[in-house]
C-alpha cells in the first residue's frame, strides 16, 4: 500500500449538483477498491495558464489516498474516460502524507500573477 | 575588465550566494507551492540555471522536477504568460 495524490482539472460549466455527482463518483470509484481516502480538497476554480482542451478554466481538485498500484490504474483510466476531466495528475508520495503541512490557498497565487503581470506592462512601456 | 563582467552577471537576478533550501530546512519543495517555485523561473518561463538561481544539485534537481510537474497540471505556464482580452 502507497500513498498517491491526485489533482484533476473538471471542466467550469460542471457545477451544483453535477459537480457534486461527479466528485461523489470518483470518491466511490476509489472506495470500492479499498482505497483509504485521507483528504480531499477542492481548490475552487481557478484561470489556466494555457489552453487545456480549449478551456481557460478549470475547477481543480486535489485527492490523497493510500492503495494498492492496481488501483491507481484503474482510477487513472476511468478519469481518461470522463469527458468532464480536462487533465489528471497521479504522483507518488513517498514519505507518506503529512496532514499538518497544508498547502496554500488558491486564491493568493492569482493575485500575486495579477501582480505581476502588471509589472511586465510598465517594464514593457 | 573580467571582474567587472562577473558582478554585473552576478547582480542581474539580485541572487544571495549559496543555498536556500540547504541554508534552511524548514523550506519545503513542492511543485503545488507555486509561489516558491515562480522564483526558479525567469520572466519567459523558463527554468533558472543553478550558476543563477545559486541552487544546490540536489535542490536544483527537486525544483526542475516541481517546476515541471506543475506545469503539467498547469498550475504554471510553460512560457511567459498568455494574454487573454
Amino acid at each position: 500500500m502507497r500513498t498517491y495524490e491526485t489533482i484533476f482539472i473538471i471542466r467550469p460549466q460542471i457545477v451544483g449538483d453535477e459537480y457534486t455527482a461527479l466528485l461523489g463518483k470518483f470518491k466511490q470509484i476509489l472506495a470500492d477498491q479499498q482505497a483509504e481516502i485521507l483528504r480531499c480538497q477542492e481548490w475552487g476554480t481557478k484561470r489556466l495558464p494555457n489552453l487545456v482542451k480549449k478551456q481557460d478554466q478549470g475547477i481543480f481538485v486535489l485527492i490523497n489516498f493510500v492503495a494498492a498500484n492496481t488501483v491507481v490504474k484503474e482510477f487513472e483510466r476511468r478519469l481518461r474516460l470522463d469527458d468532464a476531466i480536462l487533465q489528471f495528475q497521479t504522483v507518488l508520495l513517498e514519505h507518506g502524507l503529512d496532514l499538518s503541512a497544508s498547502t496554500e490557498s488558491t486564491d493568493a497565487d492569482e493575485d500575486d500573477s495579477d501582480d505581476e503581470d502588471s509589472d511586465e506592462d510598465e517594464e514593457q512601456e | 575588465m573580467a571582474f567587472d563582467k562577473k558582478s554585473v552577471a552576478r547582480r542581474r537576478f539580485g541572487r544571495r550566494k549559496g543555498c536556500r533550501f540547504c541554508a534552511d530546512s524548514d523550506l519545503k519543495i513542492d511543485y503545488k507551492d507555486v509561489r516558491t517555485l515562480k522564483y526558479f523561473v525567469s520572466e519567459r518561463g523558463k527554468i533558472v540555471p543553478r550558476r543563477i538561481s545559486g541552487n544546490c544539485a540536489i535542490h536544483q534537481r527537486k525544483i526542475t522536477e516541481a517546476i515541471k510537474r506543475a506545469r503539467n497540471i498547469a498550475l504554471m505556464s510553460f512560457t511567459s504568460k498568455r494574454t487573454i482580452e
